[in-house]
């Protein structure tokens, strides 16, 4: 008998996987709380409903995915298709909610944006992220970056620093050339199953193309760079690195970053708020999280103008 | 030298297995380091750069790496080693799979210690928290049953407490309480703790945020715990005799882990500081900080223990005697941290009072005693002398300090340390008073401490500081944060957002109550 349930909800950029009609698929890497299945050209995760959405999940209640994912193994067989997700393996499939999708695009038109009190937040944010500890990563390069400290002497830091910097420059400056040189020197770079480097081009290219119209110095939209890194950046790493970049190319992101870009535009008082969301997203991976807020702040600064 | 490596093809693992086990191979003996990434080429390049570059292995593989493959090099002084190593990595890599996938299944809570002892019967240790009425019962039954016991509950009768303390004590057992805050037993936290590394200093103490105090200053030098005991804050009065005290002392001196020993409490009996200062001349050193206490008083008995005069001296000694830096405890170096003497000059003439809003009665006590020292009389509802006690309705008078913590600011409604709302109805009071020069106020982190402060505690301080600015009056406010970065509300962030707010944040609430003392006293 194949028990067959419902989800929790779904993401709005998967939902056409599952409107074709029923095609194969495979079990790409398995977690203690999530699994990613290949489909196609893309990767679909299915999640506990423990953790926050992203922009390619299914979720599913936990009590479900403790069961499943201790019996899963890589390359096991996945039907997608007719609003339902199957593995005969193990007797179990199951169907997309009636409910709508979830949006990860943050809805960023709603919210009133004020270049002066985000360059604020933006400031207290690499203050307070100055301040922490971090596991491995780039994120403890934000205080060399932003507060003019001594740059740490790891040779991670020193194949990163001077791409993030022309990074940063040559977006301003909308040169093409050293976007992508940055983006050689960065996408594939460092530990984890999505390198640093990569989760630090998936919060700059976020922010270029949720927020450089709005926060852009010179009111000039750069969208396009965040599908110049995505382009660059995807056949130099892995393939579910290559498929977050192209997702937050579209400006879409998971919930808890989501978030965050939208706290960025209220008020300076409520840095409290902002500063929990940022912790957030901090507590993402080993050094996922800390990295994406390096790129975010990258970005952020970079909106704001010629860089010394 | 030699370079190893083991390539997974098409394997994945999260970060943070990949992290733990490359640092659990990196601390083997023999090995300079190790890299454990996904094999892109970027990444090799980083291990050409970080010279753990595999060539020879690399070269001998039919199908060179791709972006999908783990990648786990070792640099080690010979081949035994690098090999140990990388075995080591893929056993962890193997192992974490099982155990994550075996981490399942929930149990009810046990609903009595029956209960809790037919499920487990090796647990040694019993935490009470029931009224104070019935907890003597609960205690003594959890005596009998062979376990220690950690005793959350108040209002339990001094007569009782003497009881149950003798009967621990002829079972050889530990009864931390009554009215125990604070406790790390073999690193587990008990009540309002905070979180710090094991290590080897050892704590007994008769005051919850006094040891608070200590352990998270200790934990910013960098050093460990290796036990906290907490012995009730009356353990040391003439009726209970300082008991649980000699037997902690007993304990840490006989612990393997424990090389150094601090002992803490409020003013204690004479004759009880007395005894216990007598069963501190051990091998071991210890530490002592009697608040209150004058140190001279006690010269002759202190023999070879040493005597602190406040929480900060005793954290810097007890690091020092363990081999630490005491310079990374925030001393008094940290009151160049803010500029004070610009916060001074902006005072309006009417502004001349300390207004202090304590959670913790130690910290409350110890910011009083340094504070009478430069500017005299300290009102308070806990007063160091009975003349500086407020009368019935005074909410303050001049220099001001409150332990908000005490029963009547308690009765029927949670511990500030817990909900704040008290400590914020004093803020807002003490900020309209055209006379409030400086407000000084502690806020506690750990568990069972409220989940946020600072979500609570900045917004009214932000409204506090411009209703002042309104009145024409400039408002410094200053706080004296406990707590560790391990805490969940986490010392950075809690820090970060107070001083948006406006406060200056120390973590030593000695150099809190300095700093307050330097913009009100003599210039």
């Amino acid at each position: 008998m194949t028990l067959s349930l419902v989800a929790v909800d779904y993401s709005r950029p998967i939902q056409p996987i599952f409107m074709q009609k029923p095609r194969v698929g495979t079990v790409h890497s398995v977690f203690r709380k999530a699994v990613n299945i290949t489909h196609d050209s893309t990767i679909l995760a299915l999640l506990s409903d423990e953790l926050p959405r992203m922009p390619n999940s299914v979720r599913l209640r936990s009590v479900v995915t403790d069961e499943l994912l201790p019996n899963l193994r890589p390359g096991m067989e996945v039907m997608v298709g007719n609003d339902r997700l199957a593995i005969p393996t193990c007797n179990f499939s199951f169907d997309l909610p009636d409910t709508s999708a979830w949006e990860p695009r943050p809805n960023v038109s709603a919210y009133a944006w004020h270049r002066e009190t985000v360059t604020r937040h933006t400031r207290l944010l690499a203050q307070f992220f100055a301040q922490k500890q971090y596991e491995g990563g780039l994120a403890p390069l934000i205080g060399s970056l932003f507060l003019e400290q001594p740059p740490q002497e790891t040779p991670l830091s020193r194949m990163a620093m001077p791409n993030l910097r022309l990074l940063a420059q040559a977006s301003w400056q909308q040169n093409i050339v050293g976007i992508e040189e940055a983006t050689l020197g960065l996408a594939g770079l460092g530990p984890g199953l999505t390198p640093s480097g990569d989760d630090v081009l998936g919060g700059f290219a976020a922010i270029m193309a949720l927020l450089s119209p709005q926060l852009s110095a010179d009111s000039i939209s750069r969208k396009h760079i965040a599908s110049t890194i995505t382009t660059v950046a995807k056949p130099r790493t892995t393939k579910l690195s290559g498929i977050l970049l192209e997702y937050a190319s579209r400006g879409e992101v998971s919930e808890q970053f989501g978030t965050l870009l939208l706290t960025l535009s209220y008020p300076i008082e409520a840095s409290e708020t902002l500063l929990k969301a940022a912790d957030r997203v901090l507590a993402f991976g080993a050094s996922s999280g800390g990295d994406t807020l390096l790129g975010m702040l990258l970005g952020l600064r970079a909106l704001e103008g010629e860089i010394d | 030298m030699v370079i190893r490596a083991l390539l997974k093809r098409n394997t994945y693992y999260d970060s943070i297995t990949l992290m733990s086990v490359a640092q659990a191979a990196k601390d083997l003996p023999g090995v300079e380091d190790i890299g454990a990434v996904m094999a892109t080429e970027v990444n090799l390049e980083l291990l050409l750069n970080a010279n753990l570059m595999p060539a020879a292995f690399l070269a001998e593989q039919q199908t060179p790496p791709s972006s999908e493959d783990l990648l786990i090099v070792v640099r080690a002084i010979d081949e035994a080693h690098a090999e140990v190593a990388l075995t080591v990595a893929e056993e962890r890599l193997t192992s974490r799979g099982d155990r994550d996938a075996s981490n399942r299944g929930e149990t009810l809570p046990a609903r009595s210690l029956e209960m809790a002892l037919k499920r487990d019967g090796a647990a040694n240790l019993a935490v009470i928290s029931v009224a104070g009425e019935h907890a003597w019962l609960e205690a003594e039954q959890a005596l009998r049953c062979g376990m220690h016991v950690f005793l959350f509950s108040d209002n339990v009768p001094v007569e009782q407490e003497k009881r149950l303390k003798a009967l621990a004590i002829s079972k050889d057992l530990l009864l931390m309480g009554p009215d125990c805050g604070t406790a790390i037993i073999n690193g587990v936290g008990l009540g309002f703790s905070n979180v710090v590394p094991r290590g080897s200093i050892g704590i007994v103490g008769a005051s919850g945020t006094g040891m608070q105090q200590l352990i998270c200053l200790i934990a910013a030098a960098g050093m460990g715990i290796s036990q906290a005991i907490g012995t009730g804050g009356r353990d040391l009065s003439e009726a209970i005799g300082g008991v649980m005290m000699r037997r902690g002392l007993e304990l840490l001196a006989n612990d393997e882990q424990t090389e150094v020993i601090v002992l803490v409490s409020k003013p204690p009996a004479e004759r009880v500081a007395s005894e216990i200062l007598a069963a501190a001349q051990i091998t071991k050193p210890v530490v002592v900080v009697f608040l209150g206490a004058a140190s001279e008083r006690f010269a002759a008995e202190a023999g070879d223990a040493r005597m602190a005069r406040t929480l900060t001296e005793g954290a810097e000694l007890a690091v020092s005697l363990a081999g630490g830096d005491r310079r990374r405890i925030q001393g008094k170096d940290a009151l160049n941290k803010y500029d004070l003497a610009k916060e001074r000059a902006k005072l309006a003439p009417s502004q001349h009072y300390i207004r202090a809003l304590y959670s913790g009665g130690t910290l409350c006590d110890e910011a009083m005693l340094l504070l009478s020292e430069q500017l005299g009389p300290i009102a308070s509802n806990i007063p160091l002398l009975p003349e500086w006690a407020l009368a019935a309705g005074e909410t303050f008078r001049g220099h001001t300090a409150l332990d908000l913590g005490s029963d009547e600011f308690t009765r029927g409604r949670p511990h500030p340390m817990i909900d704040p709302t008290i400590s914020l109805q004093y803020l807002a009071s003490a900020a309209e008073d055209p006379e409030t020069a400086v407000i000084l106020l502690d806020i506690v982190l750990g568990y069972c401490a409220q989940q946020n402060p600072a979500s609570v505690y900045a917004p009214a301080i932000v409204q506090a500081r411009e209703k002042a600015k309104v009145a024409g009056r400039w408002l410094p406010v200053i706080i004296s944060l406990c707590g560790t970065e391990g805490d969940p509300q986490r010392l950075s962030m809690q820090r970060t957002a107070l001083e948006a707010a406006g406060a200056m944040v120390y973590e030593s609430n000695e150099i809190a109550a300095r700093a307050a003392a330097l913009l009100v006293g003599k210039a």
